[in-house]
């Protein structure tokens, strides 16, 4: 059999535009969780995310409007997990859970109208490009500019934490709250800002889904990214460049099981299907195993409410 | 320039408690100044209020004769008020570096400079790359001094700073805060420790049940005097009376070694000692040199090579805890919420926690609540708790109360061994002396004693045999009349 190196080019490309939602969800999520705060409500908010950009573009047929329009309603539903446990102080675990599954219904509902329409084509940059060089044209060229955003994203958290004074604030504060309240951070404040990037992150990788890597709503569209986003952080020691290699090991497999499936290999299909979760897992585990490194990155106050009193 | 600080008429209401009552004071700067005052008796509101942290119902604060509205500790960074809290507000994973750029306005490169200019200044040498968690807590502490002096501060408030220090480092602050002083900080030194306030302080201020009761020059005054007036009462001064000891073996521990997985937690390297009955043996040391992981491997919590310990007679390295009191072995750890005793529950409760078998508060596995409430009862008035109430949750006792309550509840089966890990730390002088106390009635009575501790002139005043524990190694065990504080000091550091 002769394969075409501009196949594995596609083959590569197919696996980061399924690592696409990933990386931005985690990385949403890893800024809040770096200011303390847990949000389970990632596959939630991503599904939010993933029909009001359908819809938004359905309805007014403009993608700029569809991409923001998503990620404002990602904004808006973290706010109320963010009114939620930082002003009213409720538990994390709990409310996030709830966000989940509020997400889940209120998606279905809205979506009842939007099955089966299809969805519209998004433009993608440097098209002539493809070609020109084998292997890595079709990788490097003829994505979408969330693509590009996305991949440039780990980079981008990682020097905004570790360069950046408000990336110092965002730690100081899921280091120790108390302390960084004491030293006249608003705590609540920064908490808040991180929930609502956070949720702005899961709108567009769930945009990402209905508007560009299946242009369509299904119901539960998201099937579970979210919590593979999540796990992603824990597991990457809130490593933004570690996410980056755990969602491509993800979406490399599951293209890969895919295609093994298609080819027929005698495996049982639940293993291979369960397989992208098992290996994510022990790569980041095996990559994260200093555990100096993860007790400096780890935010002490992580899941913890914060309430100052007076 | 003069600094003048003055707090007018300041009062501040909690439900159930009138924690500072019409408090008026007023400071200059080059001297400096000791607010005196026992757990609760106001003195940590009243710098809170002054830091910004709270803010007082009724009262005024002015500096050099402007009115301060400090509703924040931004405000009261603002105004040139610096402090350095009791417990550090230091971000842990955050290098030295991050942690002090955090709240400047600076640039990196500037406010490096000017870290470089003000440690070589005061002799601090501190590596500004690792990361806070790294330090040791008297490093720790000067860079919260550090943060302090970045701004300038026209006043600089201590609270409780020697809390977590060694005998040196303690020295070393003196030092410094002296100097700071004569270059016209004004200094306000939060203490109850009275050797300090003789030491270091001009004047000194005694606060008692949220009011100001004296306010007088030091030459004045001296350690009776001001116990007194800060108690409200006359204290009696304990002593140990010498007595022989018996020659008869408890325990003994032989080369017994830990090595931790974590690399945050010290390692022990072959540990020797033996304890006679109605002894007291104590381990100094400087906080965070193995004192946690010794006690854990006495305790049980972690377990050791079976051989290792030999207490009465049995091998007993690897048993846990509950086993190890069964063999009449008992534990005061050292953080009195955390481990000793679970928040939430109620006294009664956590006096039923560490006896399982050798009581009768369980049957057939049902509660006996009756003989446990009466057992409580027994503690709380044989050990001076001072509440009548055993339905009350452990988290709302003081530190003192939740003290004695723990160590009541330990001698319950009139152990042979009791291991205390710094059984008065952050305690009022009633509490202390009250502990100190029960320790030597427990040692009259036969029965033998571990006490881990950082605080030198407690393990001076109960041990009769000393060892000094560095880095994970126990000096040689010395007896206590031949231990001067300096001693300690210079092995505590790692000397000879």
């Amino acid at each position: 059999m002769i394969i075409d190196i501009n196949f594995i080019g596609l083959i590569i490309a197919s696996i980061m535009a399924s690592a696409v939602p990933l990386i931005l969800a985690s990385c949403g999520e890893l800024i809040t969780e770096r200011s303390g705060v847990l949000n389970l409500g990632v596959e939630g908010m991503m599904i939010i995310g993933a029909i009001s950009g359908f819809a938004l573009m359905t309805v007014t047929g403009s993608l700029i409007i569809a991409i923001f329009g998503a990620m404002l309603a990602g904004v808006l539903i973290s706010t109320i997990f963010a009114f939620l446990t930082q002003t009213l102080i409720t538990n994390h675990v709990a409310t996030g859970l709830a966000l989940t599954i509020f997400g889940i219904g209120i998606s279905a509902m809205i979506g009842k109208n939007f099955v089966g329409i299809p969805g519209k084509e998004f433009p993608v940059l440097f098209e002539g490009l493809k070609n020109t060089i084998p292997l890595l044209g079709p990788i490097l060229f003829g994505h979408s500019i969330v693509f590009y955003f996305a991949f440039a994203l780990p980079f981008i958290t990682s020097y905004f934490l570790k360069k950046t004074k408000i990336g110092l604030i965002v730690r100081a504060v899921g280091d120790s709250p108390e302390s960084a309240s004491n030293q006249g951070i608003n705590v609540r404040l920064v908490r808040y800002a991180c929930i609502l990037y956070g949720g702005a992150m899961s709108g567009l990788a769930g945009a990402y889904l209905s508007m560009i890597y299946t242009p369509q709503w299904i119901e539960n569209m998201t099937g579970g990214r979210g919590w593979i986003a999540l796990a992603l952080v824990v597991f990457s020691t809130w490593n933004p460049i570690k996410i980056l290699i755990g969602a491509m090991i993800f979406g490399g497999l599951t293209i890969i099981q895919f295609h093994m499936q298609a080819i027929g290999v005698r495996i049982p299909v639940q293993f291979l299907t369960a397989l992208p979760y098992i290996v994510t897992i022990i790569v980041l585990v095996v990559i994260s195993r200093d555990s100096r490194k993860i007790r400096l990155s780890t935010p002490s106050s992580l899941g913890k409410s914060f309430h100052k009193d007076n | 320039m003069n600094t003048n600080l003055k707090i007018s008429n300041v009062t501040k209401i909690y439900p159930g408690c009138v924690a500072n009552d019409n408090v008026s004071l007023e400071f200059n700067s080059g001297k400096i100044y000791a607010l005196l005052g026992e757990n609760g008796a106001g003195k940590s509101t009243l710098v809170k209020i002054l830091s910004g942290v709270i803010i007082p119902d009724e009262g005024k604060i002015y500096l050099n004769e402007n009115n301060l509205k400090l509703n924040s500790p931004l405000d009261a960074k603002k105004n040139d008020i610096g402090m350095v809290f009791q417990h550090f507000n230091l971000f842990e994973t955050l290098s030295v570096f991050e942690n002090l750029i955090i709240d400047s306005d600076e640039k990196r490169e500037g406010l490096r400079e000017k870290i470089d200019t003000i440690m070589k200044k005061y002799n601090f040498s501190i590596d500004l790359d690792i990361p806070v968690l790294n330090l040791s807590a008297g490093q720790k502490q000067k860079v919260e001094i550090i943060r302090s002096l970045i701004r300038n501060p026209k006043v600089l408030i201590m609270d409780e700073p020697t809390s977590v220090l060694t005998e040196q480092e303690t020295s070393e602050l003196f030092l410094s805060l002296k100097q700071f002083s004569e270059e016209g900080i004004l200094i306000i030194y939060i203490t109850h420790k009275l050797k300090e306030v003789m030491q270091l302080c001009d004047e000194v201020a005694v606060m008692r049940r949220g009011k100001l009761v004296s306010v007088s020059e030091i030459k004045n005054e001296n350690i009776e005097s001001l116990a007194n007036k800060m108690v409200g009462q006359n204290l009696k001064t304990i002593k140990k009376t010498k007595e022989k000891t018996s020659s008869e073996q408890l325990i003994k521990i032989t080369n017994l070694n830990f090595i931790s997985d974590d690399p945050f937690e010290t390692n022990l390297s072959d540990i020797n000692f033996s304890v006679n009955r109605g002894e007291c043996l104590g381990i100094a040391g400087i906080s965070g040199n193995g004192q946690s992981e010794l006690f854990q491997v006495l305790s049980g919590e972690i377990i050791s090579d079976k051989n290792s310990i030999e207490f009465n007679k049995n091998y007993i390295g690897d048993l846990n805890p509950q086993e190890r009191r069964e063999y009449l072995m008992a534990f005061s750890p050292e953080d009195r919420l955390e481990q000793a005793a679970i928040p939430q529950m109620a006294i009664f409760e956590n006096v039923a926690l560490n006896n399982f078998k050798s009581s009768n508060f369980f049957n057939n596995g049902l509660i006996n609540e009756s003989k446990i409430k009466e057992h409580s009862k027994k503690i709380i008035s044989d050990f001076n708790v001072n509440t009548d109430n055993i339905d009350l949750k452990s988290q709302f006792l003081s530190g003192g109360n939740l003290q004695k309550l723990i160590i009541g509840r330990e001698l319950i089966t009139s152990p042979d061994l009791l291991i205390c890990f710094n059984p008065t730390w952050g305690l009022d002088v009633g509490a202390i002396n009250y502990i100190h106390e029960t320790l030597i009635k427990i040692n009259e009575q036969n029965k033998s004693i571990i006490l881990i501790s950082t605080d030198t002139d407690e393990l001076l005043k109960l041990s009769d045999k000393i060892s000094v524990i560095h880095k994970g190694k126990l000096s040689k065990i010395m007896n206590a009349e031949e231990v001067t504080s300096e001693k300690l000091g210079i092995l505590m550091g790692g000397g000879n």
